[in-house]
């Protein structure tokens, strides 16, 4: 809402307040001050000329030089608009004024002859093009007096406030709701003057029928002999500083009148009308209507429609008819005053994308008591600016329920919410600032609240009423005295775990989108499913819900490699949405030099890289051991992929992405694995467990073997873990050789043991026996032939 | 240098044997110190050391004179002769030391290095700032007895509105542009919902303390300053007597911990349906300090969150009697706090994951 100062000083007197402190005072008590700037950003030096003498530039065929008598003296101005002519009254910008958008205006000389200021448009006054449609300059009425303040004669010396409502506050979308409200808040008087209307003898004749619910009242009037013509200068001025385009006369009382009262109205040619009758109904389903902005609508049961008895007239609450629009030809006016069921205005303007200044009002509810107000004042405004006779009567109906609603409050409840210390005087005050009257006994207040605030229907907002009138910085600042512990759950323990200790391994942790395309979702997953995705997307970027992050991660790794980055290691808590569940899972991606040593060789960045991370990762979490078991999976390396197991139950993989995937993204060698992370919590051992060290040295023993190339190295330890599970501390290959000295097909692997007896110091031939037992147990399982 | 012959006769015929071989022992003491300042390494050492104390060193074959001596002065002869050795023997092992250490030094030296040479690259990685702000806030609860509570972020359109007191055909709708599955099925718009989830879980009757953080989705196109995925952090206290008072020390709180102690807040009327009364809260701009600059728009506050005490209307319908409980709610989006924190200029900064920004928060 948009609130024209000089307009609310007509209502409430702002005498003493600066513009500024208004603002503030609506900030920090009422709704939010989006904007205070002046209607028209020009300070002085611009005045009302006429226009002497016209003649043609020599030198420049668009230009004309004009004499204009600005009262102190004839200027002489160079003019470039084709509609200036001589005897016009028009607005010039003296030198020295400077212009909306900055523009200093000086004497100058152009093409030879000197020009003693600028005769302006609207546009360069710094009124938008979209509030007229004029070309070339702004032509004043013939009355306007000379040498005089040509923004004041415009009514265009004007502040405007622009109030950022919030949607429950209906009554701020009109001036006698401000007006209300600033007087509240600055304890001021207020002034509402009541429609003066004179009714000619004739009498309004038309009936009224409302068959549907959707319209809550209905009032009309009928004027004749109407004028069509521009409306007067000040509030022409007063539309535009509330944003609206002003039109002709009448259409532009319907909108003053509707910005006064947030009573929406409209104006009908009563001429087009086929009947003298009005006849509201619902609108039959697929029923054509072509509302003022020459749109065809396709209307739905929910749609109400006005209509004479035989066509729509007009989409109830929300645009009027093209066929019965007030044009320059018309004579007679029917004025209609209406209310209609929110829900139902909000459906139909939603559907058909139609917000209207009428609409919006009518989805936040308008007070049913100013409809007849409204429409009286705008009959009595078309009657003076118009020159219309109003007929005598109104026909109505209406169903709104009358009389008040009694809130109840008691001074107690009010601090006990609050936290505050109040007394009934300041309450008092505040009702009475308010203009709500009140009863009260014992402290106990039952407030009478006005039609006009249809948001105050509880005591919860008496309290909101109360609060923000005393300023709710005047609280106290004391902490909530409920007694609780408070604390981390295991998942989110865990994920601060991993976070930790990803981190610390030199990860760094990304947060990606949720939402992907469609297409690829199932891109990098285990599992495939029937995605999820938004009944109308985004984009085709954003559609459907991703099923891991490491989707998002990849094109973090691509955008950063094309921008350099030789490092990329990543990782991400994210999610795996399905239709049944949402399911938290662990990303993480290396690309790059880890550890890298710029000036001395680094290792490459290969799967075991990755794979010593997730290792690190289990050992930190203290999980028991994992098992990787080589598998294919699309868009991964078909020999470089594995699926990890704990405890005999899958929880995630590990692979290295598949050159045709990744090269097209400007990546290559890029090393992704994936952990379910409910299977990690619920993996997790409750508690550290403790052996004693031994005191009895290990003995090591390597053991080098030939194997088929396809043996897992896991395998191989495994077998010799189960032949001498109280012996075998430890087990690593130390060397894997493929090659010349050896078979085709054939591997060569060397084992180091280290092989320990709990109880006291292993003897050498017991050590020699467990390891031809090893031995023997891997050539009877694997057919591994020692070296 | 040619080591003289022992002169027998000198040493006999004066019968004050002992002296004599004091001066002898003395002065081959000052043949070796000049030996020794040639010897360059180990090697020379040996031979030196041959020379001054092996078998046929002159001080070793005095000691076969020992045998021609009175008896009375054999005593003094052999211990000056032993002292002698001794000494000697002192005197290369000094020697030995010092060429130790030089060889040591001369090797240390080869081992120099360029202090100032770049080490390997074992920088830790980060924490995403937005969750390090999360865990932030989440400690500061934690520590006034709040618990963290989680839910999903498909929601229904019953738990992230209508129980929230946002009908359907509601204009509050509007405040909020929903990402839709299907006609019941929707992305969260706010973490609100994980309120009403706790609360029917607690079943109405004992006080509720929680924050809830999580993302949240709406109908937005992303620039600068929107984003169609945020991350939210809601607070709800219920119990018998909590205040608006409360809410307010408890916003000081959180204000104070992200912008520093000497931030102060203000309250404006605002409008939620889900909380009656409702506020927007300010902090004073940590840029000038509430004067008024080009960050608060010359307001000399900035918007940092939205609050309010809980709806009655939400509190019935998720099983708690008004007539006995009120409570407050507050939620703030992380990001927003990020990019006031830190001036952070594009919302869209901590969904791209330059690495040369995320590397900034580490």
């Amino acid at each position: 809402m948009k609130v024209s100062l000089t307009w609310l000083n007509n209502y409430v007197s702002l005498k003493g307040i600066k513009p500024e402190e208004l603002s503030q005072a609506i900030t920090l008590r009422s709704q939010e001050v989006e904007d205070l700037s002046p209607l028209v950003d020009i300070e002085e030096g611009v005045t009302i000329g006429e226009v002497t003498g016209c003649r043609p530039h020599e030198e420049a065929e668009k230009l004309s030089v004009c004499t204009v008598d600005t009262g102190e003296k004839k200027r002489t101005i160079v003019c470039g608009a084709d509609n200036v002519a001589e005897g016009q009254k028009v607005v010039v910008a003296l030198p020295g004024a400077v212009l909306a958008g900055g523009m200093e205006i000086r004497e100058t000389t152009i093409r030879g002859v000197h020009s003693e200021g600028m005769i302006c448009s609207l546009s360069e006054l710094g009124i938008d093009e979209k509030y007229h449609q004029e070309e070339g300059i702004h032509v004043l009425d013939p009355a306007a007096p000379i040498g005089s303040d040509a923004l004041e004669y415009l009514a265009f010396n004007d502040t405007v406030l622009e109030l950022d409502l919030t949607p429950n506050r209906a009554d701020l979308l009109s001036m006698h709701g401000v007006a209300y409200e600033v007087a509240a808040i600055f304890g001021r008087n207020l002034s509402i003057p009541d429609p003066e209307l004179i009714t000619s003898e004739q009498a309004n004749t038309v009936e009224i029928e409302t068959q549907t619910e959707g319209c809550q009242s209905y009032y009309g009037r009928v004027l004749e002999e109407a004028t069509i013509g521009p409306s007067p200068r000040w509030m022409q001025a007063r539309l535009i500083a509330a944003g609206i385009r002003p039109i002709n006369n009448i259409v532009d009382v319907t909108n003053y009148v509707m910005l006064e009262t947030g009573q929406p109205l409209h104006a009908f040619d009563y001429d087009a009308l086929r009947s003298d009758r009005i006849v509201v109904r619902d609108a039959r389903e697929g029923e054509s209507f072509v509302t003022l902005d020459e749109e065809a609508r396709t209307l739905k049961a929910g749609d109400v429609l006005i209509t004479d008895g035989e066509r729509p007239i007009a989409l109830g609450g929300v645009m009027g008819g093209l066929d019965t629009e007030v044009t320059s030809s018309t004579r007679s006016i029917l004025l209609e005053a209406a209310t209609f069921d929110p829900a139902r205005i909000r459906r139909t303007s939603s559907r058909l994308d139609l917000k209207s200044e009428s609409s919006m009002r009518f989805e936040r509810g308008v007070d049913p008591q100013k409809t007849r107000y409204a429409l009286d004042r705008a009959a009595a405004l078309i009657a003076i600016y118009a020159s219309a006779a109003v007929r005598d009567g109104v026909q109505n109906v209406d169903r709104h329920a009358r009389g008040p609603r009694d809130v109840t409050l008691s001074l107690n409840t009010l601090n006990k919410v609050l936290g505050s210390n109040y007394e009934a005087p300041a309450v008092r005050d505040v009702f009475n600032r308010l203009r709500f009257p009140y009863d009260e006994e014992d402290e106990v207040f039952t407030v009478h609240v006005p039609s006009r605030r249809q948001d105050v229907n509880t005591y919860q907002d008496l309290i909101e009423e109360v609060g923000r009138l005393m300023d709710y910085n005047a609280l106290p600042d004391t902490l909530p005295t409920t007694l609780s512990i408070g604390g981390l759950s295991s998942r989110q323990k865990l994920r601060r775990h991993l976070r930790r200790t990803l981190s610390g391994l030199g990860l760094f942790e990304t947060m990606t989108y949720s939402l992907r395309d469609v297409s690829r979702i199932d891109d990098l997953t285990l599992e495939n499913g029937k995605p999820v995705e938004l009944s109308k997307p985004l984009s085709r970027e954003h559609h459907a819900l991703v099923r891991t992050p490491l989707h998002g991660m990849v094109d973090v790794a691509a955008y950063n490699r094309a921008r350099k980055q030789e490092s990329i290691h990543l990782f991400e808590i994210g999610k795996q949405y399905t239709s049944e569940a949402e399911r938290e899972r662990l990303g993480l991606l290396m690309s790059g030099p880890y550890h890298h040593h710029r000036w001395r060789p680094t290792p490459p960045t290969d799967f075991f890289t990755l794979k010593g991370v997730i290792e690190a990762l289990r050992q930190a979490l203290n999980l028991p051991r994992f098992h990787y078991e080589a598998i294919t999976l699309e868009n991964y390396h078909p020999h470089q992929t594995a699926r990890i197991y704990c405890k005999g139950k899958s929880i995630g993989h590990i692979g290295k992405l598949h050159p045709e995937y990744v090269e097209p993204q400007g990546l290559e060698d890029v090393y992704v694995a994936e952990l379910d992370i409910e299977s990690l919590e619920a993996l997790q051992q409750e508690d550290y467990t403790y052996a004693p060290v031994s005191p009895y040295p290990g003995v090591r023993r390597d053991i080098a073997l030939l194997v088929d190339d396809d043996v897992p190295a896991e395998a191989l330890k495994d077998s010799l873990a189960s032949v001498m599970p109280d012996r075998l501390q430890s087990s690593h290959v130390f060397d894997v050789y493929t090659g010349e000295k050896i078979e085709a097909g054939k591997k060569s692997i060397a084992i180091r043991l280290t092989l320990a007896d709990p109880e006291g110091t292993l003897r050498s031939e017991d050590v020699d026996a467990l390891i031809a037992e090893g031995v023997e147990a891997l050539s009877r399982e694997h057919g591994a032939q020692q070296r | 240098m040619a080591v003289p012959a022992p002169d027998r006769a000198f040493l006999f015929e004066k019968g004050r044997v002992s002296m004599d071989v004091n001066e002898r022992i003395k002065a081959l003491e000052e043949k070796l110190i000049e030996a020794l300042k040639k010897v360059e390494d180990h090697n020379d050492l040996q031979q030196t050391k041959a020379e001054f104390l092996g078998k046929k060193a002159e001080i070793s074959q005095m000691m076969k004179h020992m045998k021609d001596l009175p008896e009375e002065e054999r005593p003094a002869f052999g211990k000056a002769i032993n002292e002698g050795k001794q000494r000697f023997s002192e005197l290369i092992e000094r020697k030995r030391e010092e060429i130790r250490r030089r060889e040591l030094d001369q090797k240390l030296k080869q081992e120099r290095i360029d202090v100032t040479l770049d080490a390997p690259d074992y920088t830790p990685g980060s924490v995403h700032i937005i969750h390090r702000i999360v865990e932030e806030i989440e400690d500061l609860f934690i520590g006034m007895g709040y618990r963290i509570e989680e839910g999903p972020e498909i929601e229904t359109d019953e738990y992230n509105f209508e129980r929230l007191n946002i009908p359907k055909d509601h204009p509050a709708r509007d405040m909020q542009d929903t990402l839709y599955i299907d006609g019941e099925r929707l992305l969260r718009t706010h973490t609100s919902p994980v309120q009403v989830r706790t609360m029917l879980r607690y079943g109405g009757g004992e006080p509720v303390k929680i924050i809830c953080p999580g993302a949240v989705y709406r109908r937005d196109d992303d620039d600068a300053t929107h984003s169609h995925q945020f991350y939210q952090i809601e607070g709800l206290v219920v119990d018998e007597h909590t205040t608006m008072s409360d809410l307010k020390g408890t916003l000081l709180r959180v204000a104070r911990e992200m912008f520093g102690s000497d931030r102060e807040i203000r309250l404006r009327p605002s409008y939620f349906p889900f909380t009656e009364p409702s506020v927007e809260v300010d902090v004073t701009c940590a840029n000038c300090d509430g004067d008024g600059c080009g960050v608060c728009k010359q307001s000399g506050y900035i918007e940092i969150l939205g609050a309010g005490m809980v709806n009655n209307a939400v509190l019935r319908m998720s099983g708690y009697d008004p007539e006995r409980y009120q409570g407050f709610a507050f939620g703030l989006g992380i990001e927003r706090i990020a990019m006031l924190r830190y001036g952070i200029e594009d919302i869209r900064h901590f969904y791209v994951n330059d690495l040369r920004f995320n590397r900034q928060f580490t």
